[in-house]
Protein backbone atom coordinates (compact mmCIF):
# COMPACT_ATOMS: atom_id res chain seq x y z
CA UNK A 1 0.00 0.00 0.00
CA UNK A 2 2.99 2.44 0.88
CA UNK A 3 4.41 1.20 -2.24
CA UNK A 4 1.33 2.04 -3.88
CA UNK A 5 0.82 5.49 -2.94
CA UNK A 6 4.83 6.58 -3.29
CA UNK A 7 3.89 5.34 -6.79
CA UNK A 8 0.90 7.18 -7.41
CA UNK A 9 2.58 10.32 -6.19
CA UNK A 10 5.07 10.23 -8.41
CA UNK A 11 2.96 10.33 -11.24
CA UNK A 12 0.31 13.06 -10.60
CA UNK A 13 3.97 15.08 -9.44
CA UNK A 14 5.46 14.08 -13.00
CA UNK A 15 1.74 15.13 -14.37
CA UNK A 16 2.21 18.67 -12.36
CA UNK A 17 6.21 19.16 -13.06
CA UNK A 18 4.82 18.97 -16.89
CA UNK A 19 1.49 21.16 -16.54
CA UNK A 20 -0.37 18.54 -17.00
CA UNK A 21 -3.22 19.65 -15.08
CA UNK A 22 -3.63 22.91 -16.56
CA UNK A 23 -3.01 22.17 -20.20
CA UNK A 24 -5.15 19.30 -20.01
CA UNK A 25 -8.01 21.10 -17.79
CA UNK A 26 -8.13 24.08 -20.60
CA UNK A 27 -8.58 21.77 -23.07
CA UNK A 28 -11.39 20.49 -21.76
CA UNK A 29 -12.69 23.61 -20.51
CA UNK A 30 -12.56 25.03 -23.82
CA UNK A 31 -14.13 21.94 -25.55
CA UNK A 32 -16.58 22.12 -22.88
CA UNK A 33 -18.03 25.80 -23.78
CA UNK A 34 -17.87 25.55 -27.49
CA UNK A 35 -20.77 23.38 -27.73
CA UNK A 36 -23.10 25.49 -25.60
CA UNK A 37 -22.17 28.80 -26.91
CA UNK A 38 -21.74 27.93 -30.73
CA UNK A 39 -25.57 26.14 -30.49
CA UNK A 40 -26.57 29.33 -28.81
CA UNK A 41 -25.09 31.94 -30.84
CA UNK A 42 -24.47 30.26 -33.57
CA UNK A 43 -26.27 33.22 -35.98
CA UNK A 44 -24.99 35.74 -33.81
CA UNK A 45 -21.67 34.09 -35.29
CA UNK A 46 -22.21 33.66 -38.89
CA UNK A 47 -23.37 37.02 -39.24
CA UNK A 48 -19.74 38.52 -37.55
CA UNK A 49 -17.63 35.82 -38.86
CA UNK A 50 -19.27 36.59 -42.50
CA UNK A 51 -19.50 33.98 -45.21
CA UNK A 52 -22.95 32.95 -44.11
CA UNK A 53 -24.80 34.64 -47.41
CA UNK A 54 -27.33 32.31 -48.74
CA UNK A 55 -27.63 30.69 -45.26
CA UNK A 56 -31.00 30.89 -43.44
CA UNK A 57 -31.50 30.19 -39.62
CA UNK A 58 -34.85 29.13 -39.15
CA UNK A 59 -36.12 32.07 -36.44
CA UNK A 60 -38.41 29.06 -34.98
CA UNK A 61 -36.32 26.32 -34.66
CA UNK A 62 -36.52 23.93 -31.60
CA UNK A 63 -34.48 25.65 -29.26
CA UNK A 64 -32.19 22.68 -27.57
CA UNK A 65 -32.71 21.08 -24.28
CA UNK A 66 -30.03 21.20 -21.65
CA UNK A 67 -29.61 17.66 -21.59
CA UNK A 68 -29.39 17.74 -25.65
CA UNK A 69 -26.42 20.35 -25.33
CA UNK A 70 -24.85 18.34 -22.16
CA UNK A 71 -24.77 15.20 -24.28
CA UNK A 72 -23.43 16.63 -27.56
CA UNK A 73 -20.54 17.71 -25.28
CA UNK A 74 -19.78 14.70 -23.81
CA UNK A 75 -20.45 12.32 -26.71
CA UNK A 76 -19.56 14.58 -29.61
CA UNK A 77 -16.56 17.10 -27.83
CA UNK A 78 -15.50 14.96 -25.17
CA UNK A 79 -15.20 11.12 -26.06
CA UNK A 80 -14.01 12.37 -30.01
CA UNK A 81 -11.52 15.17 -29.53
CA UNK A 82 -11.32 14.88 -26.27
CA UNK A 83 -10.47 11.10 -26.31
CA UNK A 84 -7.90 11.54 -28.43
CA UNK A 85 -6.05 14.11 -26.67
CA UNK A 86 -6.12 12.27 -23.56
CA UNK A 87 -5.26 8.99 -25.17
CA UNK A 88 -2.21 11.04 -26.64
CA UNK A 89 -1.21 12.46 -23.21
CA UNK A 90 -0.73 9.11 -21.38
CA UNK A 91 0.78 7.15 -24.62
CA UNK A 92 4.05 6.92 -23.04
CA UNK A 93 2.76 6.14 -19.13
CA UNK A 94 4.30 2.52 -19.52
CA UNK A 95 6.41 2.80 -22.49
CA UNK A 96 8.57 5.74 -21.14
CA UNK A 97 9.44 3.91 -17.94
CA UNK A 98 10.27 0.88 -19.94
CA UNK A 99 12.89 3.00 -22.26
CA UNK A 100 14.13 4.47 -19.75
CA UNK A 101 14.88 1.33 -17.35
CA UNK A 102 12.64 2.86 -14.42
CA UNK A 103 10.78 -0.10 -14.64
CA UNK A 104 13.57 -2.16 -14.27
CA UNK A 105 14.39 -0.07 -11.22
CA UNK A 106 11.09 0.27 -9.61
CA UNK A 107 10.54 -3.88 -9.94
CA UNK A 108 13.69 -4.73 -8.77
CA UNK A 109 12.58 -3.20 -5.41
CA UNK A 110 10.16 -4.89 -3.26
CA UNK A 111 7.31 -3.52 -5.23
CA UNK A 112 4.39 -5.78 -6.70
CA UNK A 113 3.87 -5.80 -10.65
CA UNK A 114 0.33 -5.19 -9.27
CA UNK A 115 1.77 -2.11 -7.36
CA UNK A 116 3.13 -0.50 -9.90
CA UNK A 117 0.04 -0.84 -12.50
CA UNK A 118 -2.27 0.06 -10.14
CA UNK A 119 -0.78 3.16 -9.56
CA UNK A 120 -0.02 4.37 -13.36
CA UNK A 121 -4.34 3.00 -13.74
CA UNK A 122 -5.10 4.85 -10.41
CA UNK A 123 -2.50 8.19 -11.15
CA UNK A 124 -3.50 8.57 -14.95
CA UNK A 125 -7.11 8.40 -14.35
CA UNK A 126 -6.62 10.68 -11.45
CA UNK A 127 -5.23 13.07 -14.29
CA UNK A 128 -7.54 12.79 -16.64
CA UNK A 129 -10.94 12.89 -14.60
CA UNK A 130 -9.54 15.94 -12.83
CA UNK A 131 -9.47 17.60 -15.91
CA UNK A 132 -12.60 16.37 -17.65
CA UNK A 133 -14.43 16.89 -14.04
CA UNK A 134 -13.60 20.42 -14.41
CA UNK A 135 -14.21 21.14 -18.23
CA UNK A 136 -18.17 19.08 -17.84
CA UNK A 137 -18.08 21.06 -14.84
CA UNK A 138 -17.71 24.46 -16.45
CA UNK A 139 -19.64 23.13 -19.55
CA UNK A 140 -22.37 22.16 -17.07
CA UNK A 141 -22.72 25.62 -16.00
CA UNK A 142 -22.69 27.37 -19.22
CA UNK A 143 -25.32 25.08 -20.62
CA UNK A 144 -28.09 25.69 -17.35
CA UNK A 145 -27.39 29.59 -17.80
CA UNK A 146 -27.70 29.32 -21.33
CA UNK A 147 -30.61 26.76 -21.87
CA UNK A 148 -32.17 25.95 -18.43
CA UNK A 149 -31.90 24.06 -15.33
CA UNK A 150 -30.77 19.91 -15.09
CA UNK A 151 -30.56 17.78 -12.61
CA UNK A 152 -27.25 18.30 -10.71
CA UNK A 153 -27.09 15.08 -9.19
CA UNK A 154 -27.72 13.03 -12.49
CA UNK A 155 -24.77 15.12 -13.86
CA UNK A 156 -22.64 13.96 -10.95
CA UNK A 157 -23.92 10.34 -11.87
CA UNK A 158 -22.85 11.00 -15.44
CA UNK A 159 -19.44 11.65 -14.66
CA UNK A 160 -19.04 8.90 -11.76
CA UNK A 161 -20.29 6.55 -14.89
CA UNK A 162 -18.24 8.11 -17.63
CA UNK A 163 -15.16 7.93 -15.22
CA UNK A 164 -15.53 4.04 -15.51
CA UNK A 165 -15.11 4.43 -19.35
CA UNK A 166 -11.93 6.48 -18.58
CA UNK A 167 -10.64 3.80 -16.67
CA UNK A 168 -11.16 1.69 -19.11
CA UNK A 169 -9.35 3.43 -21.58
CA UNK A 170 -6.53 4.25 -19.46
CA UNK A 171 -6.27 0.60 -18.53
CA UNK A 172 -6.12 -0.24 -22.32
CA UNK A 173 -3.15 2.03 -23.05
CA UNK A 174 -1.60 0.00 -20.19
CA UNK A 175 -2.40 -3.16 -21.96
CA UNK A 176 -1.64 -2.32 -25.05
CA UNK A 177 2.03 -0.70 -24.26
CA UNK A 178 3.16 -4.01 -23.00
CA UNK A 179 2.51 -5.34 -27.11
CA UNK A 180 4.16 -2.02 -28.88
CA UNK A 181 7.00 0.08 -27.65
CA UNK A 182 6.54 2.78 -30.06
CA UNK A 183 4.71 5.93 -28.09
CA UNK A 184 2.85 6.99 -31.63
CA UNK A 185 1.88 3.28 -32.23
CA UNK A 186 0.38 3.17 -28.64
CA UNK A 187 -1.65 5.77 -28.59
CA UNK A 188 -2.74 5.22 -32.37
CA UNK A 189 -3.49 1.78 -31.10
CA UNK A 190 -5.37 2.86 -28.02
CA UNK A 191 -7.61 5.16 -30.46
CA UNK A 192 -8.86 3.10 -32.34
CA UNK A 193 -9.39 0.48 -30.30
CA UNK A 194 -11.65 2.68 -28.02
CA UNK A 195 -13.47 4.47 -31.51
CA UNK A 196 -14.25 0.50 -32.44
CA UNK A 197 -15.83 -0.04 -28.74
CA UNK A 198 -18.08 3.31 -29.31
CA UNK A 199 -18.46 2.11 -32.61
CA UNK A 200 -19.83 -1.00 -31.72
CA UNK A 201 -23.58 0.59 -30.88
CA UNK A 202 -24.40 1.38 -34.55
CA UNK A 203 -23.37 -2.27 -35.74
CA UNK A 204 -25.20 -4.55 -32.74
CA UNK A 205 -26.44 -2.95 -29.90
CA UNK A 206 -26.71 -6.21 -27.70
CA UNK A 207 -22.80 -6.83 -28.77
CA UNK A 208 -22.20 -2.66 -27.61
CA UNK A 209 -23.71 -3.79 -24.03
CA UNK A 210 -21.21 -6.92 -23.69
CA UNK A 211 -18.29 -4.59 -24.96
CA UNK A 212 -16.67 -2.25 -22.17
CA UNK A 213 -18.62 0.63 -24.18
CA UNK A 214 -22.08 -0.23 -22.58
CA UNK A 215 -21.01 2.18 -19.60
CA UNK A 216 -21.06 5.00 -22.13
CA UNK A 217 -25.04 4.34 -22.63
CA UNK A 218 -25.56 3.77 -19.35
CA UNK A 219 -23.72 7.35 -18.49
CA UNK A 220 -25.89 9.12 -21.48
CA UNK A 221 -28.76 7.63 -20.44
CA UNK A 222 -28.33 9.83 -16.80
CA UNK A 223 -28.34 12.92 -18.71
CA UNK A 224 -31.13 11.88 -20.83
CA UNK A 225 -33.00 11.20 -17.89
CA UNK A 226 -33.66 7.50 -18.47
CA UNK A 227 -33.89 6.15 -15.35
CA UNK A 228 -31.85 2.76 -16.30
CA UNK A 229 -29.09 1.99 -14.34
CA UNK A 230 -28.39 -1.51 -15.66
CA UNK A 231 -25.45 -2.91 -13.55
CA UNK A 232 -24.59 -5.55 -16.00
CA UNK A 233 -22.51 -2.50 -17.96
CA UNK A 234 -20.84 -1.70 -15.00
CA UNK A 235 -19.88 -5.38 -13.92
CA UNK A 236 -19.02 -5.51 -17.70
CA UNK A 237 -16.82 -2.53 -17.65
CA UNK A 238 -14.81 -3.49 -15.05
CA UNK A 239 -14.58 -6.70 -15.39
CA UNK A 240 -12.77 -5.52 -18.61
CA UNK A 241 -10.52 -3.16 -16.45
CA UNK A 242 -9.47 -6.16 -14.48
CA UNK A 243 -9.05 -8.57 -17.72
CA UNK A 244 -6.72 -5.84 -19.09
CA UNK A 245 -4.53 -5.88 -15.90
CA UNK A 246 -4.29 -9.16 -15.76
CA UNK A 247 -2.89 -9.28 -19.27
CA UNK A 248 -0.86 -6.81 -19.06
CA UNK A 249 0.74 -8.47 -15.64
CA UNK A 250 1.28 -11.49 -17.47
CA UNK A 251 2.72 -9.96 -20.08
CA UNK A 252 5.24 -7.89 -17.91
CA UNK A 253 6.07 -11.26 -16.19
CA UNK A 254 6.56 -12.91 -19.32
CA UNK A 255 9.29 -10.43 -21.59
CA UNK B 1 24.66 -17.29 -1.76
CA UNK B 2 23.09 -17.29 -4.92
CA UNK B 3 22.43 -20.14 -6.93
CA UNK B 4 20.50 -20.54 -10.24
CA UNK B 5 19.62 -24.25 -11.11
CA UNK B 6 18.27 -25.47 -14.75
CA UNK B 7 16.83 -22.81 -15.63
CA UNK B 8 14.72 -22.00 -18.69
CA UNK B 9 13.10 -18.98 -20.43
CA UNK B 10 11.14 -18.74 -23.04
CA UNK B 11 10.16 -15.59 -24.56
CA UNK B 12 7.39 -15.25 -27.61
CA UNK B 13 7.93 -18.82 -28.35
CA UNK B 14 12.24 -18.18 -28.94
CA UNK B 15 13.73 -19.99 -26.35
CA UNK B 16 16.32 -17.39 -24.40
CA UNK B 17 17.92 -19.70 -21.91
CA UNK B 18 18.19 -22.99 -21.84
CA UNK B 19 19.20 -25.40 -18.80
CA UNK B 20 21.40 -22.69 -17.16
CA UNK B 21 22.85 -23.30 -13.94
CA UNK B 22 26.36 -21.60 -11.77
CA UNK B 23 26.22 -20.83 -8.68
CA UNK B 24 28.05 -17.61 -6.63
CA UNK B 25 29.79 -17.35 -3.36
CA UNK B 26 29.31 -14.77 -0.97
CA UNK B 27 32.14 -12.31 -1.94
CA UNK B 28 32.91 -13.23 -5.52
CA UNK B 29 33.00 -10.54 -8.34
CA UNK B 30 31.62 -12.39 -11.50
CA UNK B 31 31.79 -11.54 -15.28
CA UNK B 32 28.79 -12.81 -16.80
CA UNK B 33 30.13 -12.43 -20.59
CA UNK B 34 28.34 -12.64 -23.58
CA UNK B 35 27.92 -11.26 -27.17
CA UNK B 36 25.30 -9.05 -27.63
CA UNK B 37 21.97 -11.34 -27.95
CA UNK B 38 23.39 -14.16 -25.74
CA UNK B 39 20.74 -13.87 -23.18
CA UNK B 40 22.54 -12.43 -20.66
CA UNK B 41 19.95 -9.50 -19.67
CA UNK B 42 17.31 -11.88 -19.57
CA UNK B 43 19.38 -14.28 -17.46
CA UNK B 44 19.69 -10.72 -15.28
CA UNK B 45 16.26 -9.97 -15.02
CA UNK B 46 14.80 -13.32 -14.14
CA UNK B 47 17.82 -13.42 -11.24
CA UNK B 48 16.48 -10.00 -9.87
CA UNK B 49 12.64 -11.41 -10.32
CA UNK B 50 11.37 -9.09 -13.21
CA UNK B 51 11.03 -11.56 -15.64
CA UNK B 52 9.29 -14.83 -14.38
CA UNK B 53 11.10 -18.36 -15.57
CA UNK B 54 8.96 -21.51 -16.74
CA UNK B 55 11.64 -24.01 -15.61
CA UNK B 56 14.50 -24.11 -12.42
CA UNK B 57 15.08 -22.50 -9.63
CA UNK B 58 16.89 -19.02 -8.43
CA UNK B 59 17.48 -19.24 -4.84
CA UNK B 60 19.38 -16.52 -2.79
CA UNK B 61 20.73 -18.35 1.10
CA UNK B 62 18.51 -21.23 0.09
CA UNK B 63 14.90 -19.04 -0.14
CA UNK B 64 13.51 -18.33 -3.38
CA UNK B 65 15.44 -14.79 -4.82
CA UNK B 66 11.99 -13.26 -5.27
CA UNK B 67 12.34 -13.40 -1.30
CA UNK B 68 15.09 -11.67 -1.24
CA UNK B 69 14.50 -8.32 -3.45
CA UNK B 70 15.69 -6.12 -0.38
CA UNK B 71 19.02 -7.74 -0.56
CA UNK B 72 19.27 -6.81 -4.14
CA UNK B 73 20.71 -4.11 -6.26
CA UNK B 74 20.20 -3.77 -9.85
CA UNK B 75 21.89 -1.14 -12.26
CA UNK B 76 19.98 -1.54 -15.41
CA UNK B 77 21.32 -1.58 -19.27
CA UNK B 78 19.61 1.71 -19.84
CA UNK B 79 19.83 4.28 -17.16
CA UNK B 80 17.84 7.25 -16.97
CA UNK B 81 15.64 8.61 -14.25
CA UNK B 82 12.96 11.00 -14.39
CA UNK B 83 14.55 14.08 -15.64
CA UNK B 84 12.10 16.95 -13.37
CA UNK B 85 13.62 14.80 -10.21
CA UNK B 86 16.69 15.91 -8.11
CA UNK B 87 19.68 13.10 -7.59
CA UNK B 88 18.47 13.01 -3.89
CA UNK B 89 14.86 13.22 -4.70
CA UNK B 90 15.23 10.35 -6.95
CA UNK B 91 17.31 8.57 -4.18
CA UNK B 92 14.42 9.39 -1.78
CA UNK B 93 11.84 7.86 -4.13
CA UNK B 94 14.32 4.53 -4.48
CA UNK B 95 14.88 4.19 -0.74
CA UNK B 96 10.80 4.49 -0.07
CA UNK B 97 10.45 1.91 -2.51
CA UNK B 98 12.50 -0.35 -0.75
CA UNK B 99 10.65 0.19 2.59
CA UNK B 100 13.95 2.52 3.98
CA UNK B 101 12.73 3.94 7.42
CA UNK B 102 13.20 7.54 6.42
CA UNK B 103 15.53 9.40 9.20
CA UNK B 104 18.12 5.92 8.17
CA UNK B 105 17.25 6.80 3.94
CA UNK B 106 17.98 10.63 4.84
CA UNK B 107 21.27 10.09 6.48
CA UNK B 108 22.05 6.83 3.86
CA UNK B 109 21.39 9.19 0.79
CA UNK B 110 24.45 11.49 1.65
CA UNK B 111 26.77 8.94 2.55
CA UNK B 112 25.96 7.13 -1.05
CA UNK B 113 26.16 10.23 -3.02
CA UNK B 114 29.50 10.90 -1.43
CA UNK B 115 30.35 7.33 -2.44
CA UNK B 116 29.43 7.96 -5.81
CA UNK B 117 30.89 11.25 -5.96
CA UNK B 118 27.94 13.01 -6.46
CA UNK B 119 28.03 14.18 -3.13
CA UNK B 120 27.84 18.28 -4.75
CA UNK B 121 25.42 17.10 -7.20
CA UNK B 122 22.31 16.28 -4.68
CA UNK B 123 20.22 19.17 -5.93
CA UNK B 124 20.87 18.93 -9.36
CA UNK B 125 18.17 17.62 -10.96
CA UNK B 126 18.85 14.49 -12.99
CA UNK B 127 18.25 16.20 -16.76
CA UNK B 128 21.35 18.17 -15.81
CA UNK B 129 23.61 15.22 -15.59
CA UNK B 130 25.97 13.88 -17.87
CA UNK B 131 26.04 9.98 -19.19
CA UNK B 132 28.90 9.16 -16.42
CA UNK B 133 27.13 10.55 -13.77
CA UNK B 134 23.42 9.63 -14.26
CA UNK B 135 25.17 6.12 -14.27
CA UNK B 136 27.04 6.65 -11.14
CA UNK B 137 23.37 7.71 -9.80
CA UNK B 138 22.26 4.52 -10.73
CA UNK B 139 24.90 2.57 -9.25
CA UNK B 140 23.80 4.88 -5.71
CA UNK B 141 20.27 3.44 -6.57
CA UNK B 142 21.43 0.27 -6.44
CA UNK B 143 23.35 0.54 -3.18
CA UNK B 144 21.25 2.87 -1.38
CA UNK B 145 19.42 -0.42 0.43
CA UNK B 146 22.99 -1.68 1.35
CA UNK B 147 22.04 -5.02 -0.77
CA UNK B 148 24.47 -8.24 -0.53
CA UNK B 149 24.22 -8.87 -3.88
CA UNK B 150 24.76 -5.87 -6.37
CA UNK B 151 24.26 -6.56 -10.13
CA UNK B 152 25.29 -4.89 -12.88
CA UNK B 153 24.40 -4.76 -16.64
CA UNK B 154 26.82 -3.02 -18.70
CA UNK B 155 27.68 -1.06 -16.04
CA UNK B 156 30.14 0.87 -18.68
CA UNK B 157 28.90 -0.15 -22.42
CA UNK B 158 27.75 3.37 -22.89
CA UNK B 159 30.30 5.88 -21.93
CA UNK B 160 32.79 7.83 -22.51
CA UNK B 161 36.60 6.99 -21.39
CA UNK B 162 36.05 9.46 -18.71
CA UNK B 163 32.58 7.95 -17.23
CA UNK B 164 33.75 4.79 -17.81
CA UNK B 165 37.59 5.58 -15.32
CA UNK B 166 34.54 6.85 -12.89
CA UNK B 167 32.44 3.85 -12.53
CA UNK B 168 35.60 1.32 -12.54
CA UNK B 169 37.17 2.99 -9.83
CA UNK B 170 33.69 2.93 -8.27
CA UNK B 171 32.89 -0.76 -9.11
CA UNK B 172 36.73 -1.68 -7.67
CA UNK B 173 36.00 0.22 -4.23
CA UNK B 174 31.88 -1.91 -4.08
CA UNK B 175 33.87 -4.92 -4.79
CA UNK B 176 36.07 -5.07 -1.36
CA UNK B 177 32.15 -5.03 0.38
CA UNK B 178 29.58 -6.43 -1.96
CA UNK B 179 29.48 -10.00 -3.92
CA UNK B 180 28.95 -8.61 -7.71
CA UNK B 181 27.81 -9.92 -11.04
CA UNK B 182 28.36 -7.58 -14.24
CA UNK B 183 27.13 -8.42 -17.09
CA UNK B 184 29.46 -7.10 -20.02
CA UNK B 185 30.59 -7.77 -23.28
CA UNK B 186 33.63 -5.09 -22.27
CA UNK B 187 36.13 -8.11 -22.13
CA UNK B 188 38.87 -5.87 -20.38
CA UNK B 189 36.92 -3.97 -18.29
CA UNK B 190 35.37 -7.28 -16.79
CA UNK B 191 39.08 -8.55 -16.22
CA UNK B 192 39.84 -5.44 -14.32
CA UNK B 193 38.09 -6.64 -11.29
CA UNK B 194 36.28 -9.91 -11.88
CA UNK B 195 37.52 -13.46 -10.30
CA UNK B 196 35.39 -15.53 -12.10
CA UNK B 197 33.38 -15.66 -15.28
CA UNK B 198 30.74 -16.67 -16.65
CA UNK B 199 30.56 -17.48 -20.40
CA UNK B 200 26.93 -17.44 -22.34
CA UNK B 201 26.32 -18.21 -25.49
CA UNK B 202 23.18 -18.44 -27.31
CA UNK B 203 21.44 -18.82 -23.78
CA UNK B 204 23.28 -21.60 -22.59
CA UNK B 205 26.50 -21.64 -19.93
CA UNK B 206 29.48 -22.44 -22.57
CA UNK B 207 32.00 -21.67 -19.87
CA UNK B 208 32.52 -21.10 -16.20
CA UNK B 209 36.22 -20.15 -15.35
CA UNK B 210 38.26 -18.52 -12.87
CA UNK B 211 41.80 -16.68 -12.90
CA UNK B 212 43.32 -20.63 -11.69
CA UNK B 213 42.00 -21.68 -14.82
CA UNK B 214 43.70 -18.94 -16.89
CA UNK B 215 47.18 -19.89 -14.74
CA UNK B 216 47.06 -23.49 -14.78
CA UNK B 217 46.58 -23.87 -19.11
CA UNK B 218 50.70 -24.33 -19.09
CA UNK B 219 50.36 -25.14 -22.73
CA UNK B 220 52.24 -22.49 -24.39
CA UNK B 221 55.63 -20.33 -23.96
CA UNK B 222 56.43 -17.16 -25.03
CA UNK B 223 59.79 -16.28 -26.15
CA UNK B 224 61.87 -12.92 -26.48
CA UNK B 225 65.44 -13.80 -27.93
CA UNK B 226 68.13 -11.44 -28.47
CA UNK B 227 70.14 -13.38 -30.93
CA UNK B 228 69.65 -14.26 -34.47
CA UNK B 229 66.28 -16.92 -34.19
CA UNK B 230 66.95 -20.47 -35.00
CA UNK B 231 64.23 -22.05 -37.66
CA UNK B 232 60.88 -23.18 -36.24
CA UNK B 233 62.33 -26.80 -36.99
CA UNK B 234 64.97 -26.21 -35.14
CA UNK B 235 62.84 -25.05 -32.04
CA UNK B 236 60.64 -27.79 -32.03
CA UNK B 237 61.18 -31.06 -29.78
CA UNK B 238 59.13 -33.56 -28.55
CA UNK B 239 56.81 -31.96 -26.82
CA UNK B 240 56.76 -28.65 -28.89
CA UNK B 241 53.98 -29.28 -31.46
CA UNK B 242 54.14 -25.90 -32.77
CA UNK B 243 56.11 -22.61 -33.18
CA UNK B 244 54.58 -19.03 -34.14
CA UNK B 245 56.37 -16.14 -34.54
CA UNK B 246 54.91 -13.26 -33.37
CA UNK B 247 58.00 -11.18 -34.46
CA UNK B 248 61.44 -12.04 -35.63
CA UNK B 249 62.72 -12.24 -32.36
CA UNK B 250 59.52 -13.41 -30.43
CA UNK B 251 57.98 -16.30 -30.56
CA UNK B 252 55.11 -18.88 -28.83
CA UNK B 253 55.76 -22.73 -28.41
CA UNK B 254 52.22 -24.74 -27.93
CA UNK B 255 52.67 -28.34 -26.62
CA UNK B 256 50.20 -30.97 -26.87
CA UNK B 257 50.58 -31.55 -23.36
CA UNK B 258 51.60 -28.95 -20.28
CA UNK B 259 55.21 -27.89 -21.49
CA UNK B 260 57.84 -28.03 -18.81
CA UNK B 261 59.81 -24.46 -18.53
CA UNK B 262 63.16 -25.58 -17.22
CA UNK B 263 63.59 -28.09 -19.65
CA UNK B 264 62.27 -25.79 -22.66
CA UNK B 265 65.53 -23.31 -21.07
CA UNK B 266 67.73 -25.84 -20.76
CA UNK B 267 67.22 -27.08 -24.78
CA UNK B 268 67.68 -23.31 -25.58
CA UNK B 269 70.89 -22.56 -23.41
CA UNK B 270 72.13 -26.40 -25.19
CA UNK B 271 71.47 -24.19 -28.73
CA UNK B 272 73.18 -21.39 -27.14
CA UNK B 273 70.22 -19.09 -27.89
CA UNK B 274 70.28 -15.81 -26.08
CA UNK B 275 66.81 -15.30 -24.44
CA UNK B 276 66.20 -12.49 -22.99
CA UNK B 277 62.65 -13.41 -21.36
CA UNK B 278 60.57 -16.48 -21.62
CA UNK B 279 57.55 -17.44 -19.67
CA UNK B 280 54.00 -19.59 -19.38
CA UNK B 281 51.85 -17.73 -21.96
CA UNK B 282 49.07 -16.69 -19.97
CA UNK B 283 45.54 -15.90 -22.45
CA UNK B 284 43.73 -13.17 -21.66
CA UNK B 285 39.95 -13.50 -20.96
CA UNK B 286 39.69 -11.98 -24.45
CA UNK B 287 41.00 -15.04 -25.67
CA UNK B 288 39.60 -17.79 -23.88
CA UNK B 289 36.32 -16.01 -24.79
CA UNK B 290 36.68 -16.18 -28.04
CA UNK B 291 37.55 -19.61 -28.33
CA UNK B 292 34.55 -20.64 -26.28
CA UNK B 293 31.64 -18.54 -28.13
CA UNK B 294 33.31 -19.07 -31.54
CA UNK B 295 31.19 -21.46 -34.06
CA UNK B 296 33.89 -23.50 -35.49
Amino acid sequence: MTNFYTLTRTELVEAAKEFKFIWLTLFFVILGITQPLITKYMDVILKNVGGADGITIDPNRPVPSSAEILLSTISGQFNQIGLIILIISFMGLIAADRNSGMQDFILTRPVSLRSYLLSKLMGNWVISMFSISIGAAVSYGYTIFLFGSFSFSNFLLFLLLYSLWILFVVSLAILISTFVKSPILIAVTTIAASIFFILIKGFNHFLFQLSPGGILNLAENQLLSVHDLNYFSIATCLAFILLNLSWTNRNLKKS
Amino acid sequence: MITVEKLHKTIKKRKILSDVTFSIAEGECVGLLGQNGAGKTTLIKCMTGILQHEQGDITFHSAPIVQHKKNIGYLSQNTDFKPWMTCKESLLFFGKLSGMDKEFLQENISAVLEEVGLKDKGNYKVEQLSGGMKQRLGIAQAILHQPLLLILDEPVSALDPIGRNEVKKLIARLKKRTTIIISTHILDDASEFCDRYIIIKNGRIVGNINDEFQKSDRKQILVKTGNVPQTSEALKSSEVERVEWLSPNTFLLTGAEELDLKKVINDFAAKEMDITSIAFYERGIEEIFLEMVSDT
